[in-house]
């Protein structure tokens, strides 16, 4: 009994060294030439000069400083600082600032990897639903979101894989309405 | 020392600008640009004070002029973004305001009113929301924090206006100053954004003087010397929810 359970526990641990060993030799072949663990990311340029605070401290501390802000403005009515100046945590500030242009000069919306607060929320796996309400770029640029380009599609007897259907499409089929409920 | 006088100089002139704009603005509404009004301030507020109870914003309507009401509706479209909804059926669609069409057999006369978010001073909406989502800001604006609106849509359920609005579909391009989604309700928030920057809300500007804009608790405001006058009715006034909006005519 005892020598199965070491023997077992042997087995486990080599087999992670092993593990370990290949996972670190795959992120040297990686990042040999950039001295660093795992990929990295492209923090876009923004327009303004400075943020609101240092970088450090914006990378830790944006959250807190929107939801500082968002019930202040919301719920107290507080538009600006005692100096008359913009309120540090201001969504709309945020998204003007840090907006980045595509190649075709154009605004990139929230489902691009390009945007802003994407870049880094999907390197770091946070979701964020702030654009489900928010505008994703500054006020002005027309040009429409991607998820609402489904304006040809045909609703009718549409079954994914007998149809030639995108999975764009697929996600984009309006659910029936049947029920009466408002 | 010189730095120190210039300081001086520069904040006083600042605060004699400042006085200018407001001064002007007690005295009468004020155009400062093409489409921008700024109503009257009694108990100004700075953009940096939280709102207080001293003021009570409301609005009065006149049904007797003639005016088309859509116009507002349009314009209250257009500030909010609402009516791009692609897949919701016409009685999902969020409407701020509504045009009510009421007609008297009797008689024939007919007329047609613009009914929105009446903000209560009792808001039943708030009473019954579950998250604390429905609220009113001290000076009466009556809204949805959509940071904690759940969309259970009890408030639709209390309104007695029918004035809120349930979002049914993924919404893209909301204006800046109107954040707006799935899942949520909406109605009406008398232009909070506007009226806390000194602005008159986007129906009243389009209805050409037949909505008038105001501060309740100011009886020298225009809204207030106006009810003194001629006296106006609140919808379902026997509900006892002292609604901020008031009409005439009707």
């Amino acid at each position: 009994m005892w020598l199965h359970l070491n023997f077992n526990s042997y087995f486990k641990s080599s087999c992670l060294t092993v593990a370990g060993l290949a996972l670190i030799a795959s992120f040297n072949m990686v990042n040999a030439s950039e001295n660093g663990l795992g990929p990295k990311i492209t923090i876009q340029e923004s327009s303004g000069e400075s943020c609101v605070l240092p970088s450090e401290q914006m990378r830790r501390e944006h959250p807190d400083l929107l939801k500082h802000d968002r019930i202040q403005t919301l719920r107290e009515g507080v538009r600006a600082k005692a100096d008359g100046s913009k309120l540090d945590g201001s969504l709309k500030q945020c998204v003007n600032c840090h907006a980045v242009k595509d190649d075709a000069d154009k605004y990139v919306r929230i489902d691009n990897d390009q945007h802003f607060c994407v870049s880094c929320h999907q390197y770091a796996a946070v979701s964020i639903d702030c654009f489900q309400c928010h505008r994703d770029i500054p006020e002005g640029s027309s040009n429409f979101h991607a998820l609402s380009s489904h304006k040809d599609v045909n609703y009718t007897n549409v079954v994914p894989g007998t149809y030639s259907l995108t999975i764009e499409d697929v996600a984009n089929i309006a659910p029936e309405v049947s029920s009466d409920d408002n | 020392m010189t730095i120190n006088s210039e300081k001086e100089t520069h904040s006083e002139m600042e605060s004699s600008r400042r006085n200018f704009i407001f001064g002007s603005v007690a005295a009468a509404g004020l155009t400062i640009a093409p489409g921008v009004m700024l109503y009257q301030t009694a108990n100004a507020r700075s953009l940096s004070e939280k709102t207080s109870s001293k003021v009570r914003w409301g609005m009065l309507v006149d049904t007797s002029k003639d005016v088309d009401w859509n116009k507002c509706v349009d314009a209250c479209n257009k500030e909010h973004g609402l009516a791009n909804e692609n897949h919701s059926r016409d009685d999902q669609k969020t409407q701020y305001i509504r045009v009510v069409d009421v007609k008297n057999k009797g008689t024939g006369y007919s007329m047609s009113l613009p009914v929105m978010c009446q903000h209560c001073e009792q808001p039943p909406c708030v009473d019954v929301c579950p998250t604390g989502a429905s609220m009113k800001r001290p000076d009466g604006i009556v809204l949805v924090d959509r940071h904690r609106c759940i969309g259970c849509r009890y408030c639709m359920m209390a309104c007695p206006y029918k004035a809120r609005s349930f979002v049914h579909e993924v919404l893209t391009d909301q204006t800046e100053n109107t954040p707006r989604g799935k899942g949520c309700v909406e109605s009406c928030n008398m232009c909070v954004n506007r009226v806390d920057n000194g602005q008159l809300p986007a129906c009243v500007e389009a209805s050409q003087g037949a909505i008038i804009f105001g501060d309740l608790n100011d009886p020298q405001s225009d809204i207030s010397q106006l009810l003194a006058k001629h006296g106006g009715k609140q919808i379902r006034a026997d509900l006892k929810l002292n609604p901020g909006v008031h009409y005439q005519g009707i």
